[in-house]
């Protein structure tokens, strides 16, 4: 945590003025330069560091007493620690001015390997690639190791990849698969530590072990155990760790010398070391050396290690040896077929394991990249990953964020409805419902690729199902313990979610909740929503309602772009249905609301006729005075769109009856509401809410215009509500003069009628004029006000 | 490979303690970083802070969501290596932008107050990332005295660099079974239980 101690001690590092600081340097300056820098350099350096570290502008260091800084790491004479420290500072600075570093004439390699650290934070990459290949090409003298230099080598290739020649990387390459395939295969011996009772005969050395404690037959890999290493043995465990890095950037840029436009695996069974005699050119080899280690490291990953945590290790092993098997086949294809045959076993071997679920995703991706040259069917397999782990194990994590990465780099896969992926997709949203936070973002990559005519319903469906089924899996993971009794009394209701899970009664609604593949419910399933209501208040049930709007937002911005006029329809049906039937969160149902109200609106911009073909449901809808309370969002823009859209220019079939039969119902509305004398059910409402049914009574009025009468007497009616106590108990005076205002420009504009029509009904020309008539509506209200009734010098011109 | 190590104090939700970063180191300056010192350095930081407000957040949702009560306090300061199995963590992708040129993926791991984070590059082998991370979290936390009163975190940058120049060096993480570890941990003089 961030201590007392720790906050005091970076105050003061913040507050360090100019002067101060430079003193200190001279002092630490001082003491650097003495012949032998003990504690008091160290201490002064921990605290420069900080120093320079604590602000977010660089704080100026004197030009030459950086010099010292490099000077001192520099030398062979520094303490390890004081070397350390000058390289921490001086990175902490970087990009500085100052650096005059150079390590060209560094010898040692560890200091080598401190001194590039500073470099490359200083972005001198080529340098840096440059010396290194210089010390490895050569034989480097006693004492000295390569094994500190292979990873700077991996993180200038991984900054730079163009800061080694070809020829540079042919020489490393060499050296690479020699450390990889010939390590010493006996363990290394403890450095004898003298003393009177240590023995004076050398210990044989014993052979490396297997995790598993026999003793190994074959080469040495980062799986071979001993109890002290060798320096090639370091150097095996280092190459195989940048493996995959070197061969992504170095391994694929010549020709395949097969030929590269076969489509069967027979001429690949031509041995590719090359006959004897010939040795391979280095890419060639190194590619062949990393293959035959992947293919031990698999084997070795069956066995049952004595140390646990070996068991982790041996995992991530196989991940990365699968993973660079793939590249190795993408880059010459005559490996796909060993390799094919391989891994089949492989994946038998281990799916029924669950612990290496995380496994099965390489696996898979080699086939999805690999099996049509090999002519191999992997249905199966992407069946198993598909169907069988998301539902089993949802509940980790790192799968779940590994599983989606998949799926989005895959997401070609998606696009075809009849393949397992697509159809598998109810069983993804399994990793969304129970880790909804990291997950979200993915899955807004994702959506996209998942919807199409096909799944837009479905797929709605469960979007606003979605905290149910985090409940759902919260519930069948409580009852895996199968001693529970079988469901109750089935005559009975369950008393709890968990005796529910088995009641014959809901059975059958968990396990559509809980679906691997899409289908579709015959039946409702509101008294699980229900039932479920008792789990709406955990923390995982909340998390992931908070992901639904967005995704909702996102489900109809791309269904906006396929959807013909029925499935628009549909949408709009279920929509409003819908809206009855959604999980008990409060602010959940609040945001869906939101959502749904002005994605209601767009749908009923992209398909005017449908408030003339759904009339039937909406004046339902309409004319039920709760919904104007209970979803306010929904209602406003419902009656919005029957204002705007009911009209002949929209749909020939528009009739009188119909726009007076909304008027009717509307006109009820918008009475209840406000009444004089409210009683204790009449529900509130926002003033939006007024203001629009009061503007959509005006338009429907403007285009039948026996309504005007009617309309214009309601209108003047609500000077009478505004000043009401029922009103003004209930608005505030803005809310309340906005309602006077706004009744007020409308009866104005009945007043002339024929304005009115245009204003309201314009031309279909475009969606875009449709958006700023509407925007500009109370513009056009006020200037029309303003006309009527001039208040002295406003006349406009 | 590892792009950026950071520790930090997730701090408490919003509103009261912020989210601090206590150590951050980064692996080298990706060329084509547009340059120009003091800007390039701000940058570095800010983007450190933006991985260290976003692992706050994800700390705290899921710690929520586990429905974990505020983090009991240790009676004393561990002397050996905790297993950190069962500590909470997970991943979360940062897309390309927002805040590094490439998008990256954060591996991260809670302990009581404080949280380590790993941010890899795309594509890596996120199982090792895991297990690198629950390496270097009880070695730093013994060895920087994490879990005490003191600023030791902040004084001793040595000490953290020192760990990870071996089980991290230069952003390279390594293939280290149990054995290595250990031969490792001797090096370091950590003493260790197995």
């Amino acid at each position: 945590m961030f201590t007392a101690a720790a906050e005091s001690f970076l105050r003061q590092a913040r507050e360090i003025q100019e002067e101060e600081l430079r003193r200190f340097t001279a002092r630490v300056s001082a003491v650097l330069q003495s012949p032998e820098p003990g504690p008091e350099a160290v201490d002064a350096l921990q605290r420069l560091h900080l120093t320079v570290a604590a602000t977010k502008y660089p704080r100026k260091l004197d030009g030459k007493f950086v010099e010292l800084l490099q000077t001192v790491l520099c030398s062979p004479k520094s303490p390890e620690q004081i070397q350390v420290l000058c390289a921490a500072i001086l990175r902490e600075m970087s990009p500085c001015n100052d650096l005059i570093l150079s390590c060209d004439e560094i010898q040692d390699t560890k200091l080598l390997s401190l001194v590039s650290s500073v470099l490359l934070a200083q972005g001198e990459v080529a340098a840096v690639g440059q010396r290194v290949v210089k010390v490895l090409e050569r034989r480097l003298p006693e004492g000295q190791s390569a094994r500190f230099l292979l990873p700077v080598l991996a993180n200038v290739i991984s900054l730079s990849p163009e800061s080694l020649t070809e020829e540079q990387t042919n020489v490393v390459s060499k050296k690479l698969a020699d450390w990889l395939r010939y390590a010493s295969i006996q363990q290394g011996v403890a450095q004898p530590s003298g003393g009177f009772f240590s023995s004076p005969r050398t210990k044989q050395p014993a052979p490396i072990t297997e995790v598993d404690g026999t003793v190994a037959t074959d080469f040495f890999t980062v799986l071979s155990v001993a109890q002290h290493y060798t320096q090639d043995q370091w150097l095996n465990m280092q190459t195989f760790s940048m493996l995959r890095k070197w061969l992504l950037c170095y391994g694929g840029k010549e020709l395949n010398t097969l030929n590269p436009g076969m489509d069967r695996c027979v001429t690949s069974m031509v041995p590719t070391t090359g006959t004897a005699g010939r040795l391979l050119p280095p890419r060639e080899r190194l590619r062949d050396k990393a293959f035959e280690y992947c293919q031990r490291l698999i084997e070795q990953s069956n066995r049952r290690p004595l140390k646990k945590d070996d068991g982790d290790l041996q995992k991530a092993c196989l991940i990365e040896a699968v993973t660079i098997m793939d590249i190795i086949c993408k880059q010459d294809s005559s490996y796909v077929c060993r390799a094919v045959s391989f891994l089949k076993i492989l994946h038998s071997r281990i799916c029924g394991d669950a612990t290496y679920a995380r496994a099965l995703l390489p696996i898979a991706q080699f086939f999805l990249n690999h099996s049509k040259l090999a002519a191999v069917d992997s249905d199966a397999i992407y069946k198993h990953l598909f169907t069988d782990i998301p539902a089993q194990l949802f509940h980790n994590p790192s799968l779940a964020f590994e599983f989606v990465q998949f799926c989005k780099d895959n997401s070609q896969l998606f696009t075809d409805s009849s393949s397992i992926f697509r159809q598998s997709f109810p069983n993804l949203f399994k990793f969304l419902a129970w880790n909804s936070p990291p997950l979200i973002s993915e899955f807004v990559d994702l959506l996209p690729f998942l919807l199409d005519a096909g799944t837009t319903i479905e797929i709605f469906h469960l979007l606003l199902d979605l905290p149910c089924l985090t409940a759902a899996l919260d519930i069948q993971a409580a009852s895996l313990p199968a001693s529970e009794k079988a469901g109750g009394d089935p005559a009975g209701k369950p008393a709890t979610c968990l005796e529910a899970f088995r009641h014959p009664l809901y059975k059958s609604m968990f396990q559509y909740l809980l679906r691997t593949n899409n289908s579709s419910f015959a039946h409702s399933l509101v008294p699980l929503r229900q039932l479920l209501g008792a789990l709406a208040g955990s923390p995982r049930v909340v998390q992931c309602a908070e992901t639904v709007p967005v995704l909702l937002e996102l489900f109809f911005r791309v269904v906006a772009e396929f959807a013909d006029g029925s499935l628009i329809n549909q949408l709009v049906v279920l929509l409003l249905q819908r809206s009855d039937q959604l999980y008990e969160i409060p602010a959940f149902k609040e945001d869906v609301y939101r959502v749904l109200g002005s994605q209601l609106a767009v749908l009923c911009s992209l398909r005017p006729a449908l408030v003339v073909e759904l009339s039937t449901e909406i004046l339902e809808f309409s004319g039920a005075v709760s919904n104007i309370q209970s979803k306010e969002a929904i209602f406003t823009h419902m009656a919005w769109a029957v204002g705007e859209y009911l009209s002949v220019s929209y749909d020939k079939r528009c009739t009188v009856e119909q726009i007076t039969r909304f008027f009717e119902t509307l006109e009820a509305v918008l009475f209840e509401i406000t009444q004089l004398r409210p009683q204790a059910s009449t529900p509130s409402c926002a003033p939006r809410a007024i203001s629009v049914l009061m503007a959509t009574l005006t338009k429907l009025a403007a285009r039948s215009q026996d309504l005007i009468p009617r309309v214009s007497m309601f209108l003047s009616k609500m000077r009478t509500f505004v000043q009401s106590p029922a009103a003004t108990s209930v608005y505030c005076e803005e809310d309340l003069e906005e309602i006077l205002i706004r009744a007020t420009e409308l009866m104005n504009l009945l007043k002339m009628p024929s304005v009115a029509q245009f204003v309201f009904t314009p031309p279909q020309a475009s969606s875009r004029f449709q958006r700023e008539v509407n925007d500009s509506l109370p513009l056009a209200l006020r200037m029309v006000t303003q006309f009527l009734e001039p208040a002295p010098g406003s006349m406009p011109v | 490979m590892v792009r950026a190590f950071v520790l930090l104090a997730p701090g408490g939700p919003a509103g009261h303690a912020p989210c601090r970063v206590l150590y951050a180191r980064t692996f080298g300056t990706p060329a084509g970083t547009a340059p120009g010192g003091p800007r390039q350095r701000l940058c570095r930081k800010e983007q450190l802070l933006v991985v260290a407000r976003q692992v706050a957040s994800q700390c705290q949702l899921l710690q929520s969501s586990l429905g974990c009560l505020s983090s009991p306090q240790l009676p004393q300061l561990p002397d050996e290596l905790m297993s950190l199995q069962d500590a909470p963590g997970g991943l979360f992708q940062m897309p390309p932008g927002d805040p590094f040129p490439e998008g990256v993926t954060v591996v991260w791991l809670s302990v009581l107050a404080l949280a380590f984070a790993l941010v890899c590059e795309p594509q890596e082998n996120l199982s090792l990332a895991e297990i690198t991370l629950r390496r270097l979290a009880p070695r730093l936390l013994l060895s920087l005295r994490l879990l005490g009163p003191g600023a030791d975190v902040l004084l001793r940058p040595d000490a953290a660099d020192g760990l990870l120049d071996r089980l991290l060096p230069h952003g390279q993480m390594l293939f280290l079974n149990e054995h290595f570890l250990q031969a490792m941990d001797r090096d370091m003089g950590i003493k260790t239980y197995h």
